[in-house]
């Protein structure tokens, strides 16, 4: 099919750009299409690639809301007198959900590079500013990670070396779970991450003004296999090691894939939601069109049953085999059949995350206009982060019979999200938002389906 | 192959089926398929080398319903496979399988899974045939040259005679005014068979048939009797060229395939002349001592506690008491159950050593023999420590030491 469209392209000039250039200005865009990055440079449409002020401006919202997030987190947290416990699950939650966003779009970028997509290069700078929050969200994880360094974490109990050793199970674990290999993983994750993601972006803008920009897409496609395999690995020891270790006793061999689905569908919710928020600010209007909003519904609806796939896989054979040391996770998300109680926030994944979406999603039309695939976007990121509560929070214990939630998780979730997207406002404010001179750009910008 | 499919006599002319037009670029199409649509006409098509982004809107073809089909075929798939699990698990044939209830929704998501799959993805396929009129074994432009660029690079538009306001005139200055490069008249196809070849149909049958075959031999066999033993297709496994256990063999008198010992004769290391070590009988009656080899000592009654944890508790209990899961398992099912014994009672404590070797030996009463099971050098640490539960249900005061007895009272 490739080879098809790019025949199509080569054949056909005056189209392409009329499609991408919304029929404005003439046949620039194509008259090098069809020779993929030739001698003469190819060139973009007339387009807004810059956000300018607007960035400034979402920078200063963002962080205002989410600094008062975080305070009101922390009021609230200290309010508790429980030891910032109730605070450290609600953050734990928050940086999960956020984390996954930020995951996502590292792999994305990654896989874009590794499959030599040619639909996304117009959204592929958005995906390198995100994925480049790497460095902010190991700030982010400080919270987290401090108190396990220090070996009294209120929620990670293995961290504590008192109760590890007294705890056969966990004593047998200690080689894995303590704090001081935890510490070597953090930085090896978080550090993986911020080289690989700044080595995209890096690249990425080099391309904008190198006299050779092939050469450039040719590496950054190279370095794409290993970096995914890195991914891979990092994502899910890292899922394991907060996630999964908060009950450190249960296991489950398909977490990291569990924890992906989220990244993924995130990714692909908040690649649209962004791109919808810069069309509002007019930049990128022309570049991404209709097409490329398709595509990444079609992505978040494909996450959508690849999640449930998932994470029925996890629960089939736990149900099946009946362990007790395996069901007991579950039993306790169950607690209060389907309509009360952690049961019902089960019950809502099941429904909120899969079934109504499934068919919220399924048509062609609901994911090219932008108002429906906005709301479905963001009904998505909301179920991500259920999804995240439903994980983390029933660690709190059985003095609560239900999901716990309170202003302390909105003000956790805000502020982190708050700070994500600071972060993001501050990189892309200068930057172009599109790779001005990947030699893919004309197909992209000349993408349709069929 | 009929009659009909037959070249006609050569005089008469064959009609004409549509105007063709041959184009350069995809563009040059699309802007020649807006004229034609804006015409009015309908019987018309665009031929191309590859799918045209565009030709859709420009032809005025709708969108294809075929994804209600695959929608339909999804959702009929998930409620057969509901309704099939159900029928064949929970109603034809209930079947408990690991605990979990008859009907269990979980343990059908995989099938339902699969099967939504195959019936949209299948009627997804047959529905594209069916919707394209495939397959279509001859088209009129088959027979004409230059159409056979439509596969290398070249755009075509077909007109067909058929539609309405096909006028040959007219038409022809209509599709002379999209500048094609090439226009011709395409006539009907008088020499290719337009119906699927007949060896293919015939073949198709056949072959379906055939299919039916299996299916209608396992029908008969569900609804006959037979005396004769069923078809055996794989026989290699099954059938070796060995006497097995149980099974004749002509060559002996008595027509045993397994032969006896000889009477008298005794295997290397099995004589088990000891009567005390091997029977548990000394001195013309039970043994009331353990027997030599068999050392008093912590190693011994360790090993016994094992044994007996092993054979013994799942019946008697940990301590012996006849309380084992067995048990607990099988009273309240009623149906003339009797409690296993309660090893540590009088009459047993009374029992000689011997007597108990024997029972566990040959079995007693309900119990099964454990002869076969248990080495003798075993048994006998089991009853060493079955000797140690049963004075710990039948201590006294005097067996506790004195400075400990304190604390007792």
């Amino acid at each position: 099919m490739a080879t098809e469209k790019g025949k199509q392209d080569a054949k056909q000039p005056t189209k392409s750009a009329d499609k991408a250039g919304g029929g404005g200005s003439g046949g620039k865009g194509g008259s090098s299409g069809g020779s993929g990055g030739g001698a003469q440079g190819p060139d973009y449409t007339a387009d807004n690639i810059r956000l300018g002020a607007a960035g400034q401006a979402l920078f200063t919202k963002a962080a205002g809301i989410g600094a008062i997030g975080l305070l009101a987190a922390i009021g609230l947290g200290s309010a508790a007198d429980d030891g910032f416990r109730r605070f450290s699950l609600s953050y734990v939650t928050a940086f999960m959900w956020v984390l996954a966003l930020g995951l996502g779009a590292l792999f994305w970028v990654i896989l874009q590079n590794l499959v030599n997509a040619h639909w996304s290069i117009v959204l592929r700078r958005v995906g390198e500013i995100v994925a480049a929050q790497a460095p902010l969200l190991a700030v982010l994880a400080l919270p987290i990670v401090v108190p396990i360094f220090m070996g009294h974490s209120s929620i990670y109990i293995w961290s504590n070396h008192e109760a590890a050793q007294h705890d056969h199970l966990l004593h047998h674990k200690a080689a894995y779970l303590n704090p001081t290999a935890f510490f070597i993983r953090f930085v090896v994750y978080f550090g993986l991450w911020t080289l690989l993601s700044r080595y995209y972006l890096k690249n990425s803008l080099a391309q904008d003004s190198s006299k050779d920009p092939a050469a450039i897409m040719g590496k950054m496609r190279a370095t794409a296999g290993p970096a995914m395999i890195g991914f891979a690995l990092t994502m899910t020891f890292c899922a394991i090691d907060l996630l999964m270790s908060l009950d450190p006793l249960w296991f489950s061999t398909i977490f990291g894939v569990y924890y992906l689905a989220s990244c993924v569908q995130g990714i692909n919710a908040f690649l649209a939601l962004t791109a919808m928020w810069l069309h509002k600010r007019g930049v990128l209007t022309k570049s991404v069109t209709t097409e490329h909003f398709h595509d990444l519904g079609k992505m978040v609806f494909a996450f959508t049953i690849f999640w449930a796939y998932v994470a029925f896989s996890q629960f089939m054979l736990i149900w099946y085999a009946n362990i007790p040391e395996e069901t007991g996770w579950f039993k306790e998300r169950f607690e209060g059949g389907w309509f009360s109680g952690w049961g019902l926030l089960s019950a809502t994944l099941l429904l909120g995350h899969f079934v109504i979406p499934f068919f919220g999603l399924v048509s062609r039309h609901i994911k090219r206009r932008r108002p429906t695939l906005a709301f479905w976007a963001v009904w998505q990121l909301v179920m991500i982060y259920l999804d995240m509560y439903w994980l983390v929070m029933p660690t709190i214990g059985k003095h609560t019979a239900g999901p716990p939630f309170a202003l302390i998780d909105v003000a956790c979730a805000v502020g982190v999200l708050g700070v994500f997207i600071a972060g993001i406002a501050m990189r892309a404010k200068n930057l172009n938002l599109m790779p001005t001179n990947d030699p893919r750009l004309p197909k992209s910008l000349a993408f349709e389906n069929i | 192959m009929s009659d009909d499919h037959k070249p006609k006599a050569e005089s008469t002319a064959p009609e004409l089926h549509g105007i063709l037009a041959e184009y350069d670029t995809p563009d040059q199409l699309i802007s020649a398929s807006k004229k034609v649509r804006e015409a009015g006409f309908e019987k018309w098509d665009t031929y191309s080398p590859f799918p045209v982004h565009g030709i859709d809107a420009a032809m005025g073809i709708k969108m294809t319903i075929l994804p209600w089909f695959t929608l339909v075929a999804g959702i009929i798939g998930l409620v057969s496979a509901i309704t099939m699990q159900w029928w064949m698990n929970a109603y034809d044939y209930p079947w408990l399988i690991s605990g979990k209830p008859i009907w269990s929704i979980p343990a059908n998501v995989p099938i339902m899974f699969e099967m939504t799959v195959l019936f949209s993805a299948i009627t997804t396929l047959v529905g594209m045939l069916m919707l394209n009129g495939l397959p279509h074994p001859s088209h009129p432009l088959d027979q004409v040259k230059r159409f056979a660029r439509v596969t290398d690079d070249k755009f075509f538009l077909l007109v067909q005679a058929a539609d309405a306001k096909f006028d040959e005139q007219d038409t022809r200055a209509l599709i002379d005014g999209t500048h094609p490069v090439a226009v011709e008249n395409v006539l009907e196809d008088r020499v290719t068979p337009s119906d699927i070849p007949a060896g293919l149909v015939y073949g198709l049958i056949i072959v379906t048939c055939a299919a039916l075959v299996p299916v209608a031999l396992a029908v008969k066999a569900r609804h006959s009797k037979s005396d004769k033993p069923r078809i055996h297709a794989i026989q290699d496994m099954d059938s070796q060229p060995k006497y097995k256990a149980q099974r004749e063999n002509t060559t002996f008198a008595d027509g045993r395939a397994d032969r006896e010992a000889l009477p008298g004769t005794v295997a290397v290391g099995h004589l088990n002349e000891d009567d005390h070590f091997f029977r548990g009988r000394a001195g013309g009656g039970w043994a009331r001592t353990f027997p030599a080899q068999v050392e008093l000592s912590e190693e011994t009654m360790a090993q016994g506690k094992v044994r007996f944890g092993i054979y013994c508790t799942p019946c008697h209990g940990q301590a012996g008491l006849g309380d084992g899961m067995v048990h607990k398992r099988a009273e309240p099912m009623g149906g003339g159950w009797i409690q296993p014994t309660n090893v540590t009672q009088e009459y047993v404590r009374n029992q000689p050593v011997g007597e108990l070797f024997n029972s566990i030996t040959n079995g007693v009463r309900n119990m099964p023999a454990y002869g076969a099971q248990i080495p003798p050098a075993e048994r006998w640490a089991i009853i060493m420590y079955m000797r140690a539960l049963q004075r710990s249900q039948a201590g006294t005061l005097n067996d506790v030491p004195e400075s400990e007895r304190g604390s007792l009272k």
